[in-house]
């Protein structure tokens, strides 16, 4: 199989990478409608799979799980999900034959065995569905004409898309329709349907393109999300260990700073999270972020280029084949790292104080979340996806680091973005060791510690006017404003 | 020290007091509080020697004990007109005239003068004490209690109907007579309470509920609400008349289970469990730990994953069916611990209690200006008509209850599920909840499924009972 992007034009790749519409709620009248009475089965039943079909099903839907054998035979937790939960579960032999809609929700590296296995079994005219395009866009999968292809991909983990459907609300989602496979023409009132049942269209659906989806993931996931929190963490913590800071004081700052910092974007952007700061401490991490982005930009661009390139899934894919040598060595030496082995300490630390003493740390979401803005708008992708792929995922990200460091951001987040993550890491480190070099705890561990908190005017409106006109600030201003039309008032 | 020690007392076989066990020490002033009919003017008479001591002991109390109350007040125009009746002169009698009703007990007389011009009696003192307005007769009784040298003053209500100027002075009199003396006054509003008051006695029932101390202000505006709640004349507010349910077939009951299993692994929480609920039909369902009350409930709410393998019909819907559950949930009203756990939101509170109309936690929809003012006739009657816009995450916990239960209730639905309301709270609140509940049922045509184990907290008018057993259901 060829990577399907590559065998689009140039036009027509642009033309992909430029989709995407956020939908607004009137647009979602009709509901379930599209998928009422037919059959929905899902392929997989771990954290989306389950997770959707729970919602799917309280929306008045058909769902039933089509598992592998094994899974069947041997119980496994898919298998226990399924049926403690009430569902039909059964091999693909006994659903598939009869099911409307197959939705394969299995881990991204096994699509291309599970929709070979599947689709002789699919009835003709059927739709299959995905939560991610990677097997359509990268490994360029082949569905049958007669199949209607469409993507539903809720921008959140499993959990989170039931709990917040359960409250009433639903997950930002992303929804496209593989234009290759539209045999029918009711690709998109499928995709819709199916948001509507997983509650997505309350929380903003945005229409795109498998292509878009692909590229914008790939690139948000392995550089500012994941990649950048990484680099950012072991940086961070050896520099306040050469400064002498308390390793307990450094981890806790680093675990929960990342959250704590980051949740100032969800209601300003990086204009809000750098208000946070004194003007002088803005000041200084204004400088240090344009620093790191000079730094930085080859790498980001080396990034988007062979995901573009298809050089990124190909060396992925390799390591697939080779039984996951890399990633498997990649994930223990993360674990080996100081940060990672050195517990958070019981200190009380104010949430002000995360950001007066982690000046660096918020520099780095800055550069990080402004260079992939500008890498994949840059590359053609539209800046509604670009930011959704950037700042938008960035505090859902910082959460995990929360909860158990890099293990459980690294355990949360898919194969895919844990590979990428790891090729990120390992050039970002050495490429800011220079920059470190200079870094002292003032801006990382201690705080500015002025005795005169005064700034020159005229910089200061600079560095403002610098903040604000950035282009992921404009584009966040107007999503915010539809999010928050339709988001929780708060 | 006055001390009650277990003390019942009854009162001419017309009421009782139950088990009353207070201490009074120097230097305390206590305000007695309780809706009406609850016993705080018993209370206070107890004070004054009155009634039929049952049980338990009173000591302590001085010789020198001044009353002032409407059945005091009552007695003595009685006992005047039985004079006037008795008098088999033929010359027709004027009664006692106040002066000398006032002289009857004085023991200061500069006191009794000053006072007579001060509350403006002057003119009035040559007239028969019996023919004096209430208000009249009431200040008379005032000056007769503070001029007595009483050692213990005791006051029901003694604001009630007097007029600016005198209740302003009385007010200033009695705080400079308690640095002397102890006093107990009994009110029914909580914003008369004076400055000197130091503790606050709640009666409920013929029972001496609460004792709380003026300075502790958790305590002290939680009474204030509790009081609020029991006294306030403020209705149940009035469902959306927008909002209208698609109407359930009459006749149908709510749910109907039938044969429902619930089981993990090898584990069966019940089976076989049979059940209907007709509308209006209000249930009490109990059970040990773990005998799965909740789980129950969840089939009827959508909540339980397995609703979908049993026989469950609700408002309507055969479960399974292809309705969804917001349809389920719009026929119901749900509070339970585990909700207030999820309700882990900044709103503020009016739109918690607004949430209710969507059955979502946290509101995503914008609102009508009905929905707002229904939101708002509920926090006036739960006392918090001022704190709309406070964050829900910041209230006490007995207070995110009382809204839960009010966003609960918002839209009338016709059925109400309270899994252990009371759960996790302490005396006062328990007291709270369940005084909000009572309101609710005695107004509404709701249907209340009351999950609780504690036999104290039952609540009048739900008489029909399923208990779960833990392994099989009867
Ligand atoms: N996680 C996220 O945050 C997220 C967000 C958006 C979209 N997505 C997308 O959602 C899809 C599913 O991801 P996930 O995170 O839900 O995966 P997951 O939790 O790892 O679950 C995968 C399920 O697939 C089954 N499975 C694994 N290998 C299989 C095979 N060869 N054949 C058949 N079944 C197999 C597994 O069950 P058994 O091993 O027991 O058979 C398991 O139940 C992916 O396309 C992913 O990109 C994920
Ligand atoms: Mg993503």
């Amino acid at each position: 199989m060829a990577n399907y992007f590559n065998t689009l034009s140039l036009r027509e790749q642009l033309a992909e990478l430029g989709k995407c519409r956020f939908m607004h709620l009137d647009e979602f009248t009709e509901g379930v409608d599209a998928l009422r009475g037919k059959k929905m089965v899902v392929i997989g039943c771990g954290a989306q799979g389950l997770n959707q079909g729970l919602n799917l099903r309280d929306s008045g839907l058909d769902v039933s799980y089509a598992l592998r054998a094994e899974a069947i035979e041997q119980k496994r937790q898919s298998w226990k999900n399924a049926t403690e939960n009430g569902f039909t579960v059964g091999t693909y032999d006994e659903l598939l034959p009869t099911a409307d809609v197959v939705l394969n929700l299995t881990p991204d590296k096994q699509h291309t065995s599970v929709v070979n296995a599947i689709m002789p079994l699919m009835k003709h005219g059927a739709c299959l569905s995905y939560s991610h395009g990677f097997n359509i866009v990268e490994e360029g999968m082949q569905v049958r004409d007669d199949i209607t292809v469409i993507m539903v991909a809720p921008k959140c983990p499993g959990s989170e898309v039931r709990a917040e459907y359960v409250r009433g609300f639903g997950v930002p989602t992303l929804i496209a329709v593989h234009e290759d496979n539209d045999p029918n023409g009711e690709g998109l009132a499928l995709a819709k349907a199916y948001a509507v049942g997983t509650g997505g269209h309350k929380a903003g659906v945005l229409m795109s393109s498998f292509i878009a989806e692909v590229k914008s993931d790939l690139m948000g996931e392995q550089t500012i999300l994941c990649g950048m929190l990484q680099t950012g963490s072991l940086l961070c913590f050896d520099k306040m260990m050469e400064e002498g800071i308390d390793p307990g004081y450094a981890s806790k700052l680093i675990q929960y700073g990342w959250e704590t910092t980051t949740e100032a974007l969800k209601y300003g952007g990086v204009t809000n999270m750098m208000d946070r700061l004194s003007n002088p401490a803005k000041i200084r991490a204004f400088d240090l972020a344009e620093e790191m982005k000079d730094i930085m930009r080859p790498l980001y661009w080396k990034h988007q280029d062979d995901i573009m390139t298809g050089t990124f899934s190909q060396t992925m894919m390799a390591d697939w084949a080779n039984d996951d040598v890399e990633l498997l060595g990649w994930r223990a030496d993360t674990a080996e790292t100081p940060f990672e082995k050195t517990p958070a300490g019981d200190m009380e630390i104010s949430e002000q104080e995360y950001f007066d003493n982690g000046i660096l740390m918020v520099a780095m979401v800055k550069a990080g979340v402004e260079l992939a803005f500008e890498t994949m708008t840059s590359a053609g992708i539209i800046a509604d996806s670009a930011y959704y792929e950037s700042l938008h995922e960035t505090p859902l990200i910082a959460n995990t680091v929360a909860r158990k460091k890099l293990y459980e951001m690294n355990a949360t987040i898919s194969d895919t973005a844990e590979y990428g993550c790891y090729l990120y890491n390992h050039a970002c480190v050495p490429l800011l060791g220079d920059f470190m070099k200079d870094i002292t705890s003032d801006v990382i561990g201690k705080g500015l510690e002025l005795d005169d908190n005064g700034v020159d005017n005229a910089r200061l409106i600079e560095v403002n006017a610098a903040i604000r006109s950035h282009p992921v600030e404009q584009i966040g201003g107007v999503l915010r404003g539809y999010m928050a039309d339709m988001k929780r008032i708060i | 020290m006055i001390c009650l020690d277990a003390l019942s007392v009854d009162f001419d076989g017309r009421f009782q007091l139950h088990d009353v066990s207070w201490t009074i020490q120097p230097g305390e002033h206590w305000l007695i509080a309780g809706a009406n009919g609850s016993g705080k003017s018993a209370l206070a008479a107890v004070l004054a020697g009155d009634g039929q001591g049952l049980s338990g002991t009173l000591s302590g109390l001085p010789d020198r004990v001044a009353l002032v109350s409407y059945e005091r007040q009552a007695e003595l125009i009685e006992a005047e007109r039985r004079k006037d009746d008795a008098d088999i002169l033929d010359v027709i009698s004027e009664g006692t005239p106040a002066a000398e009703i006032i002289d009857a007990v004085c023991q200061d007389h500069d006191l009794a003068q000053t006072l007579i011009d001060t509350l403006g009696l002057r003119p009035l003192m040559g007239r028969a004490f019996r023919k004096l307005s209430t208000g009249e007769t009431r200040k008379v009784m005032l000056i007769r209690a503070l001029t007595s040298r009483p050692e213990l003053v005791v006051l029901d209500e003694p604001f009630d109907g007097l007029d600016h100027d005198s209740l302003m002075w009385l007010q200033g009199h009695l705080s400079v007579l308690a640095e002397t003396v102890p006093m107990v006054i009994v009110l029914n509003r909580f914003d008369e309470c004076p400055e000197f008051i130091t503790h606050i006695a709640y009666v409920d029932d013929g029972h001496l509920l609460h004792q709380v101390k003026r300075d502790d202000e958790r305590a002290f505006a939680e009474l204030y609400q509790l009081l609020h709640l029991k006294t306030s004349e403020l209705e149940v507010p009035r469902a959306d008349p927008a909002d209208r349910l698609p109407a359930l077939n009459s006749g149908d009951p709510l749910v109907r289970i039938t044969g429902a299993t619930i089981r993990y692994d090898e584990n069966t929480v019940f089976e076989n469990l049979d059940w209907t609920i007709e509308a209006n039909q209000s249930w009490q369902v109990s059970g040990p730990n773990g005998s799965g009350k909740t789980c129950l409930l969840s089939l009827i709410t959508g909540d339980h994953p397995q609703c979908y393998v049993n026989d469950i019909r609700v408002f309507g819907f055969q479960r399974g069916t292809g309705e969804s559950i917001w349809q389920i949930k719009q026929y119901i009203g749900y509070v339970s611990t585990a909700l207030q756990w999820e309700y882990r939101v900044g709103t503020g509170l009016r739109n918690v209690i607004i949430s209710g109309f969507f059955d979502s936690i946290g509101l995503y929809t914008k609102s009508t200006e009905t929905q707002r003012a229904i939101a708002d006739d509920w926090l006036a009657l739960l006392g918090m008509a001022e704190r709309a816009d406070e964050p829900f995450n910041s209230l006490s916990y007995g207070d995110q209850r009382l809204v839960l239960i009010a966003r609960a209730m918002v839209k009338h639905p016709p059925l109400l599920i309270l899994d252990e309301p009371c759960l996790g709270l302490d005396e006062m609140n328990r007291h709270l909840v369940l005084a909000l509940i009572e309101r609710i049922c005695a107004s509404s045509e709701t249907a209340v499924l009351y999950v609780n184990h504690r036999s104290e907290d039952r609540i009048p008018g739900i008489d029909n009972h399923l208990t779960l057993s833990g392994d099989t259901a009867s």
